[in-house]
């Protein structure tokens, strides 16, 4: 009987035990998967994403495949849904190199793949971080982007620029299609620098071109670079900016206001209002907004003005506002010295945010993006003090401060609830509430920079603090 | 002082002085000879009593040889002997058949309990009355099964009570309050616990569809104390004592706020916030303490007298209720008086009335978590030299750079007080004009008046941050006239001795009118507490006004009947009409009926009987509604608004509310079991219940859509949607008595299950409390929805395997320390898709355990309750842990955090900016176990019999909330529902914050019967 009561209950727990194993892998045996690499070296650079590639395959279905570089802290699995079961995977998984490693080394990627059946497989992939990525370097030396080429002067296009690559160069590209150019430069042995210079002959009609430069290097991935060049061909120039910064300046770093767009238009007749911060400034006028090339307006040897690049400087004997007219066709300019009639925003270092209008003291800070610490509140406005804007000692019209920029800004300069203020739209023009709508994308590198906000000229200069 | 004044002329009044013929003297037992303390030994006929003192002796003198003394005593049968001459009358009184006989109050009738068909649970008072708690429904809280009760701190705060879960999503929550038959609305903080004689909670819908429209969330009926005949009786209750309010944190002080702001500025790559931290070691400032009392006094005490004769029986008591807050001003203090007297002119005519003065005044100011939240380094007043002697007294505190307002200022500055006066009058005529008919009429006037006065100094701690550049003054008057007049007709007979049948019928009208007035006002001359009048303003004076009604009217009818004690029918059917709908849907039918089977009278049951005492069998069905919406939801409403056209303000008016002229009732529909039980000399009884709920037309205040033109915030009320539930009730009691030591247990157990049917479209997602809840079909409402927290990323091999199959990042921005979130669609993305239901703030059950022991002249009593199963969102993680702002941390935050492996998989890393969203995503991470355990009640007492001059003096001493058992980690696990402003009332529970907690509280009684 005992032994009836024994068999009973080993045969109860057997029954037990069995329902409760775990048994997950309810497929039947099946062959390994397999695994098809794109490639068994890849090469990788520093604070760079490379990309593995690879066909998974299994006659039944996989279930998982797994990515270890235990040097770079990658243990990356990824699992596979079994309904339905997945027989074949593209895999595409990128894995971004820390910036603090080295180009000279190199690692082993293993790749593990199991199926539903509970067979793993594995691969090596060798990683290499000397790899080079950069695409061929294109130094545009002329035309430069938004270049204006005054047709009743000139109708020839000269078109310079250098390209630079440490894998060497493969081969150079200039395409413009509006003006039939198509040459392909396919260069020999794997030179590291070349310089192209070609002049071409515009059409005498205005009209606007898109000049592409493509440059492809020899590295066993090859890297690709192409440069857009905007060039405006014109009877009569649509533009013309004040520039008080000396020859060979470049002028694509600083964010706002450099150089000085005009006030007023009429033909060919331009009007800027000017200031000048110190006695004898020397300013240019330029045709074009990125270059002092080819239209940079200056005096001659007699003291006219002449549009030519070696042209010296015209000179604002002292410190004050101008009005300085000037027409590039007959090369005649003004300028004239006055006295500013506009409103003194003075004392908004001791501004004061009150609810109540009567008790409120006007500060000028700033909203806006790209900026640290600005947001589109101008509570927030008031709270970060360090945006706040002080005034200029040396002249009561001008609130200057310092910003840190994060990448592309906007901005409308402003105190309380928007009064006053000031908004930033296109060509540096900051005109006060009511102006214009539309706030102005700017592209900035990250970086300080000095602000000046000019209320008489009503704009603003955002300029790399140096 | 004055009060010891009405108690002499009380005393005098009513004292009786006894003209001795003989004197009577004898003993009174139980059937196993123990003598009984306290037995109430009354001269028939006359008010002559006395009661029996530790030994069960008595003495009274009695007027002649014939009279007859009857003896009564709370369980047990009162008993009637005559004297026959005898000096030495010995009783054995016999105990009651377990209360089978208690007569029980069901909703315009009274009834044996034995007779009841439907699921109604019956309270005493005295079990109300062991509690010194300001609404005595947290009292309530674990005593029933089927009624969750959740407390709510704060002198003065309601306690939220559902009965059987909830059937509403939008309306009001909370049960109909009947008092002596008159429908008091959804709150009872009027009324003292030692006006109560006995609460009746009607459950499902077969005992509650005699209250119609309102009875949706269950009907609780309250018996107040009514006069006894016998001699006048005094009864003095004192309870007081003190809630303790400790720091609920233990916040950081100067030199580790220092410490943990720098590690939260230096992780996100700043510069430290306060470098050197050392040096503000010991400069604390102690915020806690300078604001908040360790401890408030509170006391309950009633004065009573009651008595009588056969025409005329009285019940006088004065009561009195004081809570204070745990600032240094502020509580809740209520007055009541409860003057009810009970005529019998004839056997034909009776008649009583009951008045009911009140006082109420409240006000206390809310800041408490500003006291934690506040940095420790900044004083509490402004240094001499950031002061100029011009300063009022109101701006010589200091400003805090965590944005946090001075909360000692704060409170210096409240002034918000509001005053209550209620009379209320309920009177009732009663006429037999042949046995077995009874009509009676009643009527209740309630006249309130509500006061309400405010005033906010002008200040300037910070002229930017931190004023109030002119004064203001308030004050809100609030009136209500309230009337119902009742008449019923009710016929009882027994036919052929087995056949007993009864038929109610009635006609109820109740109105409920209110106004209100306010005037408003700035730049009273100065601050002084004599000039806070809205006279003294110069500035911006305005007034408003409105007054608003509702009225209802209804017939009612009850049929029951019995064979022989066996079988039991009972049908009731109301009709209600209702001003709040319009002509379509202006009546409605609200029927019930249930069955009752009680097997254990029947014969074959009779070889039971010796262990099975009772058992019933009972089922109901029936309709009830649910019409607290705003009075005039069938009108369209205009408001008036501020845009701004070209550049001027101008003051417009536009459609708030759409009218809908087809409004009606939510209506709830229910289905319930009960089976009750009682076994060996019903020593062991209890009933366990099972429910079906089912609410359709359920209202909802929709937004119209953008292509009708009305603005986006204009809504209407509309009937959508239905929801069901079901639940299980179980009470089991079990009572014994060795000797001299008695005791007895009872556990109630409660649970609900709650689902959405449907609502207004297929596929709607109801969000609540901030996009943080989400109502759908087939789950339960409001439950919390979000990202799921899958601990802290530990290093970067595991920041590195968060990502898609391409390898792109799932939060790009995380770095160690920072919280996982799951992506639970595996759409290789982290967004709203991956949301889900994180937690429930409805518990599986409840558990609520009381027990009573008795030796000898000691008493015990320890009640617990529990809620299992429920989550609570912590809300104050994102005050307490997040370094992004200002405010105190707990103390040590900088080791709890995250900082290197292994430290922490909870409390993310410190930092200044909160890239990952670790705080500013809901998530799991809030969510935490809301279960608790919590004893409710401990309570020890002594008693003295005929001693020192008094029937009864008792001393006890008891802690209220003294433990809690429970995992959540924030301030107090009794959460209630959200902001009903919102629509969160349902949508938003379970939200834990800064509440004010339920305070442990430690008190004394003294209990005087003479």
């Amino acid at each position: 009987m005992k032994k009836n009561v024994f068999l009973f209950f080993l045969a109860l727990f057997a029954v037990l035990i069995t329902g409760c194993q775990n048994d997950e892998s309810d497929f039947p045996a099946s062959d390994n998967p397999t695994i098809l690499l794109s490639t068994k070296e890849i090469y990788g650079a520093p604070n760079r994403k490379f990309e593995i590639k690879a066909a998974l395959a299994d006659d039944l279905g996989l279930k998982s495949v797994r990515i270890q570089i235990p040097e770079l802290f990658l243990d990356k699995t990824i699992t596979f849904g079994t309904d339905p079961l997945i027989k074949s995977y593209d895999l595409s998984y990128f894995f971004e190199i820390p910036a603090n490693r080295g180009t000279s080394e190199a690692f082993k990627i293993k790749l593990t793949v199991t199926d539903v059946s509970r067979n793993a497989v594995d691969e090596n992939i060798n990683l290499r971080l000397d790899g080079e990525f950069s695409a061929p370097a294109i130094s545009m030396i002329t035309p430069k982007e938004g270049a204006v080429i005054l047709l009743s002067s000139s109708n020839e296009m000269p078109v310079n620029f250098v390209v630079n690559d440490d894998s060497g160069i493969d081969f150079i590209h200039v395409k413009c299609e509006a003006l039939d150019i198509d040459e392909m430069i396919q260069l020999q042995g794997s030179p590291q620098s070349y310089t192209f210079n070609k002049t071409y002959t515009l059409p005498v009609t205005a009209a606007n071109y898109v000049l592409t430069i493509t440059a492809r290097d020899k590295f066993v991935i090859p890297n690709t670079g192409t440069l857009n060049i905007n060039v405006v061909a014109t009877n009569e120039y649509p533009a013309i900016y004040l520039c008080d910064q000396p020859k060979g300046t470049n002028l694509t770093t600083d964010a706002v206001g450099v150089p000085m767009y005009f006030h007023e238009k009429n033909g060919q007749d331009f009007e800027f209002k000017y200031y000048a911060d110190k006695d004898n400034k020397e300013i240019y006028f330029l045709g074009q907004e990125s270059d002092f090339a080819p239209h940079c307006f200056g005096l001659n040897e007699t003291g006219n003005l002449v549009d030519d690049v070696v042209s010296t400087p015209i000179i604002l004997p002292t410190k004050g506002y101008y009005i300085i007219k000037v027409n590039p066709n007959t090369l005649v300019y003004s300028a004239t010295k006055y006295t500013p009639s506009s409103k003194v925003w003075a004392d908004i270092a001791n501004g004061l945010w009150h609810d109540v209008e009567a008790q409120r003291r006007p500060f000028v800070s700033v909203c806006g993006a790209g900026i640290q610490g600005a947001d589109w509140d101008t509570w927030t406005a008031w709270a970060q003090t360090g945006l706040h804007l002080a005034n200029n000692p040396d002249n009561p019209y001008q609130l200057i401060g310092e910003y840190v920029l994060t990448g592309t800004m906007e901005a409308t300069f402003t105190g309380q609830w928007w009064s006053p203020s000031w908004r930033l739209i296109k060509n540096g023009i900051a005109t006060m509430s009511p102006g214009e709508n539309g706030n102005a994308k700017y592209p900035a590198a990250p970086g300080t920079y000095k602000v000046i906000l000019d209320t008489e000229l009503e704009r603003a200069f955002i300029t790399t603090k140096k | 002082m004055k009060y010891k004044f009405i108690w002499l002329f009380i005393t005098v009044l009513f004292s009786a002085t006894a003209i001795g013929q003989i004197t009577i003297k004898g003993t009174v037992k139980d059937k196993s000879a123990i003598p009984i303390p306290g037995v109430n030994v009354l001269v028939k006929g006359t008010t002559t009593s006395t009661a029996t003192d530790y030994d069960g002796n008595y003495s009274i003198i009695v007027p002649n040889k014939e009279a007859q003394l009857e003896f009564s005593f709370i369980g047990f049968t009162t008993q009637l002997v005559k004297v026959d001459g005898k000096t030495v009358v010995d009783v054995v009184i016999q105990e009651a058949s377990q209360a089978l006989d208690e007569i029980i109050v069901v909703g315009y009738a009274s009834v044996k309990k034995s007779d009841v068909t439907s699921s109604i649970a019956s309270v005493k008072g005295k079990d109300l009355q062991t509690m010194t708690v300001g609404n005595v429904t947290e009292s309530l809280q674990g005593k029933v099964a089927g009624v969750q009760v959740t407390g709510a701190g704060g002198p003065g705060a309601q306690p939220r009570v559902l009965i059987r879960g909830i059937s509403t999503v939008n309306l009001n929550t909370d049960p109909l309050y009947v008092i002596d038959g008159i429908p008091m609305g959804t709150s009872i903080n009027f009324l003292s616990s030692n006006e109560i004689e006995s609460m009746e909670v009607l459950k499902d819908a077969s005992a509650s569809a005699i209250y119609g429209s309102r009875a949706s969330n269950g009907v609780i009926l309250i018996t107040t104390k009514k006069g006894k005949i016998g001699k006048a009786k005094f009864n003095f209750d004192l309870n007081s004592g003190i809630q303790i309010m400790n720091n609920p944190y233990n916040m950081a002080d100067a030199e580790n706020y220092a410490t943990i702001m720098n590690k939260a500025y230096t992780n996100a790559g700043y510069s430290a916030y306060l470098p050197n931290p050392e040096q503000y070691r010991g400069k604390t400032t102690d915020w806690w303490r300078a604001g908040i009392k360790q401890s408030a006094s509170i006391a309950n005490g009633s004065l009573g007298v009651s008595g009588g004769s056969e025409k005329h029986t009285y019940a006088i008591s004065l009561n009195y209720f004081d809570s204070e807050s745990f600032y240094e001003i502020g509580g809740w203090k209520r007055i009541t008086m409860r003057i009810a007297n009970d005529f019998k002119f004839s056997d034909k005519f009776s008649a009583g009335i009951t008045l009911n003065p009140r006082y109420e005044t409240w006000g206390a100011p809310t800041n408490w978590a500003d006291f934690d939240k506040i940095d420790p380094i900044t004083p509490i007043y402004k240094p001499a030299d950031q002061l100029n002697g011009t300063e009022n007294e109101y701006s010589i505190y200091a400003r805090s750079p965590s944005y946090v307002w001075n909360p000692v200022a704060a409170v210096k500055r409240y002034d918000d007080y509001t005053n209550l006066y209620n009379l209320n009058t309920n009177a009732y005529l009663q006429y037999t004009p042949i046995k077995g008919l009874v009509i009676r009429t009643q009527g209740s006037i309630e006249v309130g008046d509500k006061v309400q006065s405010k005033f906010n100094p002008d200040f300037i701690i910070d002229a930017a941050h931190e004023k109030a550049e002119i004064n203001s003054v308030e004050r809100i008057a609030t009136t209500n006239v309230d009337w119902t007049w009742q008449t019923t007709a009710t016929y009882s007979k027994t036919f052929a001795e087995k056949h007993n049948a009864s038929l109610m019928i009635g006609n109820t009208m109740e109105e409920y009118n209110g106004s209100d007035v306010s005037g408003y006002g700035e730049g009273v001359p100065n601050n002084s507490d004599s000039m806070r009048e809205v006279n003294a303003a110069t500035k911006n004076r305005s007034s408003k006004g409105n007054s608003w009604s509702s009225s209802i009217m209804s017939y009612i009818s009850r049929f029951s009947y019995n064979y022989d004690g066996k079988y039991y029918v009972t049908g009731t059917f109301r009709r209600d009409g209702s001003s709040k709908f319009m002509a379509n849907n202006k009546w409605a039918n609200f029927p019930s009926a249930s069955v009752s089977w009680r097997i254990s009278n029947e014969g074959f049951m009779e070889s039971t009987k010796s262990v099975l005492n009772d058992l019933r069998f009972r089922a109901g069905w029936g309709k009830v509604g649910n019409q607290n919406l705003p009075d005039a939801v069938y009108q369209s409403n205009i408001k008036q608004g501020y845009y701004t056209f070209d550049g001027n303000v101008v003051d417009t008016s536009y459609p708030s509310s759409m009218a809908n002229k087809d409004i009606k009732w939510e209506t709830v529909e229910d289905i319930s079991f009960g089976l009750d039980f009682g076994l060996w000399k019903n020593k062991f009884s209890g009933s366990l219940e099972y429910y079906q709920k089912k609410t359709k037309d359920m209202l909802f205040l929709k937004q119209f859509p953008t292509y009708s033109g009305f603005p986006n915030y204009a809504t209407i009320w509309t009937n959508v949607g239905s929801m069901g539930s079901n639940g299980i009730d179980i009470l089991l009691s079990y009572k014994d008595k060795k000797g001299d030591f008695s005791y007895g247990a009872d556990v109630t157990f409660t649970t609900v299950n709650i689902k959405m049917l449907a609502l207004s479209t297929e596929g709607e997602k109801l969000y609540g409390s901030g996009n943080r809840t989400l109502t759908t079909k087939g789950e339960e409402p409001g439950f919390f929805y979000g990202y799921v927290a899958d601990g802290l990323f530990q290093n970067q091999t595991e920041l590195n395997a968060h990502t898609d199959q391409n390898g792109n990042k799932l939060q790009p921005y995380a770095q160690a320390g920072d919280i996982r979130f799951k992506d639970l669609n595996g759409d290789g993305k982290i967004d709203d898709k991956d949301r889900t239901k994180l937690g429930s703030p409805w518990p599986d059950y409840n558990v609520g355990l009381n027990l009573s022991f008795a030796y000898k002249q000691f008493d015990l009593i320890a009640n617990f309750y529990s809620s299992i199963g429920n989550d609570i969102v912590n809300q104050n993680i994102s005050d307490l842990y997040n370094g992004t702002s200002l405010t105190n941390k707990v103390s040590g935050l900088e080791q709890m955090a995250w900082h290197g492996e292994g430290t922490s998989n909870y409390v993310p890393r410190l930092s200044k900016d909160d890239n990952n969203e670790n705080f500013s995503k809901f998530s799991s991470f809030y969510v935490e176990d809301g279960s608790y355990v919590r004893m409710k009640n401990l309570q020890v007492g002594y008693s003295f019999y005929n001693k020192f001059g008094f029937d009864k003096l008792r001393l006890s001493v008891s802690g209220q909330n003294l433990w809690t058992w429970t995992n959540y980690t924030g301030i107090d696990p009794e959460v209630g529902g959200g902001d009903p402003d919102k629509g969160d009332r349902v949508k938003g529970s379970g939200f834990g914050g800064w509440n004010y907690p339920i305070l442990p509280t430690v008190l004394i009684g003294l209990n005087v019967a003479f």
